[in-house]
């Protein structure tokens, strides 16, 4: 009789089972990994190959090779650089207000947490999380509408000259800004407000001993009991914000000027709009690439911030 | 009973019909298509109502289920073109912007008509009974490839009641529809009122409005594009930056003070609710709105308004811009003879001037000067006048059309709310615009 090495080992399992068992994985991963490609990796690496192409979608039999000169383009093109200043722009204004007013709104349901009135608060402030940023997008653009709208109606009413929310280019960056930190405070607000419930509550006991007030708490306990849940939610935000469309779509179309234009809405100009696929498909890499990298960025800085 | 009834619609149509076609036998020259699907995609404008008023008589004559879509103007476009990179046969009817034909032209998306209508009693395609400024828009070359049953033109809406009031008539000058606007805003015997609401929305809005007055200016977007030009796409070298079209950007931009609030934002459906919610005392408007403000459900200004030619500079000629949507078949359709059916008869002269009279824009000389017609749209007579006016290369129809009128509308807007000048701007348009031309050869 003979034994192999691995049967030999102690605790190992025959070749057979092993077989047996690698084949079973291979049957359940399959599926997960076909479905994967079909819809994840194969459209990345087609939109890849398109990017190399001059092509538009009306015209596929008529596409040139160009190599990288869409990239070129792009790096060129005034629009979509602006595009990618904007979001950054859109996204640094609506954290900052998301983690300021995050905080505040958890703070209040923080003491309200033992109140029946709280719980039901809190459900109903997470409402905007759940409406489709277009259905959001709607809503504003009649509240906002500068002739018809119940803002204007209201500024107007209080003797102040109505300011052009979606028209003045001064303006209308940050009213987008307002619109999108509008809907997702309530989430910084849901993460920080867990951070807080976790915070052992003779640490409050032990402050109010000591004689702290109410900043005092938040520095030296809150605040760095919080930090890593708003350090989540401020990657997962950014993120976000990369792929924000919705409401620029439906409010400005990134007007006025380009004053609002977005990556998003760039791309999807040229691939739905123009049909021309091979600089869409070459903006969107770039939106990937961009992705990837701040991505990347933030988890190794969150990793980093766990760690000390 | 209720088909008793359609059939009854259907022949006092053909009693109402222009003389020629008075007896039409519509039930001896289309088919039975029993349960067969004829599905149409369409924009969500007021004429799709005729549409579907009309449809039930065809579904009588010959059994066939008539079933219309309507779509946004960029979800359409998206649609149909993205429907035709498919071969999508599910529609069998598209209606396009007459702009758009070049585009599908090139892409291949329809079948000519010009070619199946051998068969077919001319008096019953009657070419030349459309108004030519739209027919054109729905010929690509020398080739008729669709049916031109939904013209627009534009005009001004003026407020007769303002207007009247102040002692003033409708303006035919640029200069005198500055004065005009700038008389009536923040004027305290006319409040709640400013002077004149224009597309100035970055974009198609811009863009368009661009080619909707440059004419009128004396202007000509490209080289070989002018009123009467004989080969309009000869020489598509862009002209944008010429004096005439900084002067009508510079226009643009100075009624922005005439306006209302935000009107730096507005597209064609605030342009259209500022002047029905009384608001402004002009705007300029396609054709195909100018029904519903008589409409009180949607109008506050029912019976106080009226229209007049647009505008044009001093000493040059007023040239009414010209769009709408042509009627043409699915190449990829699987009911082609049931689609074709239906378009034969829905253009047809006597249908067409009853969809007319059921709120249709007319495209036809012969619903023009029909006396019903013009009693139940007293706008006609001006209509008319704009439609033969009108020049039918008015905007670019290739395949960049899109992505052209964006780029002008891009820079426009810019001009608008002063993040550039008028020159500046269009000297940016002009090599965008250049930049795409070279790109795609359209010029060397």
């Amino acid at each position: 009789m003979r034994f192999s090495v691995v049967d030999s080992i102690p605790g190992s399992r025959p070749k057979s089972q092993w077989d047996r068992e690698s084949r079973e994985r291979l049957i359940f991963l399959t599926p997960a990994v076909a479905y994967l490609f079909l819809l994840t990796v194969f459209p990345f690496l087609y939109s890849l190959y398109l990017s190399l192409y001059q092509v538009k979608l009306t015209r596929m039999d008529r596409k040139v090779f160009v190599g990288f000169d869409n990239y070129a383009n792009l790096l060129t093109d005034s629009l979509f650089l602006h595009a990618c200043l904007n979001i950054g722009i859109i996204t640094g204004i609506s954290i900052v207000i998301e983690i300021i007013f995050g905080f505040l709104a958890a703070k209040i349901f923080f003491a309200l947490r033992f109140s029946r009135a709280g719980g039901i608060l809190r459900s109903l402030s997470i409402l905007p999380m759940m409406i489709t940023p277009i259905c959001i997008g709607l809503i504003f653009s009649y509240i906002l509408n500068p002739t018809l709208g119940i803002a204007n109606y209201l500024i107007k009413g209080a003797g102040l000259p109505p300011p052009g929310w979606l028209s003045d280019q001064t303006f209308a960056l940050f009213t987008i800004s307002l619109i999108n930190s509008w809907q997702w405070t309530p989430f910084m607000m849901l993460l920080m407000l867990a951070g807080l419930m976790s915070i052992p509550t003779e640490h409050y006991e032990a402050a109010e001993v000591e004689g702290a007030r109410w900043w005092h708490v938040a520095r030296a306990i809150e605040i760095p009991a919080i930090k890593s849940v708003v350090l989540v939610g401020v990657i997962l935000r950014v993120i976000d914000n990369l792929r924000f469309f919705d409401i620029v779509y439906v409010t400005t179309r990134g007007g006025p000027g380009a004053s609002t234009e977005v990556v998003t809405l760039f791309a999807y100009k040229q691939d739905y709009q123009y049909f021309q696929i091979g600089y869409g498909s070459a903006a969107a890499v770039v939106i990937l690439a961009m992705s990837i990298v701040i991505t990347t960025f933030a988890a190794g800085y969150l990793r980093r911030a766990e760690g000390e | 009973m209720k088909k008793i009834l359609l059939v009854a619609s259907a022949a006092a149509i053909s009693l109402a019909a222009s003389p020629g076609l008075a007896q039409t036998d519509w039930g001896s020259i289309l088919s039975k298509h029993d349960g067969e699907a004829v599905n149409i995609m369409s924009i969500q404008d007021p004429f799709i109502d005729a549409v579907r008023k009309m449809s039930p008589q065809f579904e009588a004559l010959t059994g066939a289920k008539v079933t219309t879509d309507g779509f946004g103007y960029d979800p359409l476009h998206q649609k149909e073109i993205l429907a035709c990179s498919q071969k999508d046969s599910q529609y069998d009817v598209l209606f396009i912007d007459g702009i758009w034909l070049g585009e599908f032209a090139d892409a291949g998306c329809i079948d000519p008509v010009q070619d199946i209508w051998s068969d077919t009693d001319p008096k019953i395609i009657a070419w030349d009974d459309y108004v030519e400024s739209f027919a054109g828009q729905a010929m690509w070359g020398d080739k008729k490839l669709c049916l031109p049953v939904a013209a627009y033109w534009q005009m001004v809406h003026y407020r007769k009641d303002l207007f009247d009031k102040a002692g003033l008539k409708p303006p035919t000058t640029l200069k005198e529809t500055m004065e005009d606007a700038k008389f009536f805003t923040n004027n305290k015997d006319f409040p709640g009122v400013t002077g004149y609401a224009m597309n100035d929305q970055r974009g198609a809005a811009a863009g368009q409005q661009y080619f909707e007055w440059v004419y009128s200016a004396g202007g000509k977007p490209w080289v070989s594009n002018f009123p009467g030009s004989p080969a309009a796409y000869a020489d598509q070298t862009p002209l944008l930056n010429s004096s005439e079209s900084v002067s009508i950007v510079q226009f643009m931009k100075d009624m922005v003070a005439y306006g209302p609030p935000g009107v730096e934002q507005f597209a064609w459906d605030e342009r259209y609710n500022a002047f029905a919610q009384g608001n402004v005392a002009m705007i300029n408007a396609w054709s195909v709105q100018t029904p519903g403000l008589n409409d009180p459900k949607i109008s506050k200004v029912a019976g106080k308004w009226d229209v007049a030619m647009m505008p044009h500079a001093e000493g040059k000629e007023s040239i009414p811009p010209v769009g709408g949507w042509i009627m043409c078949l699915n190449k990829y359709s699987t009911r082609k003879e049931a689609a074709w059916d239906f378009m034969r008869w829905y253009a047809s002269p006597e249908v067409h001037k009853a969809a007319v009279l059921a709120g249709a824009p007319p495209s036809r000389h012969s619903a023009f000067q029909d006396p019903e017609v013009q009693k139940a749209q007293p706008w006609v007579p001006t209509l008319y006048e704009a439609a033969k006016k009108a020049w039918m290369e008015g905007r670019p129809r290739h395949a960049l059309t899109f992505e052209m009128i964006d780029a002008i509308g891009l820079q426009v807007n810019r001009a608008i709310i002063g993040e550039a000048t008028a020159q500046e701007a269009m000297d940016k348009a002009n090599g965008d615009v250049t930049k795409l031309l070279k790109d795609a050869g359209y010029i060397k």
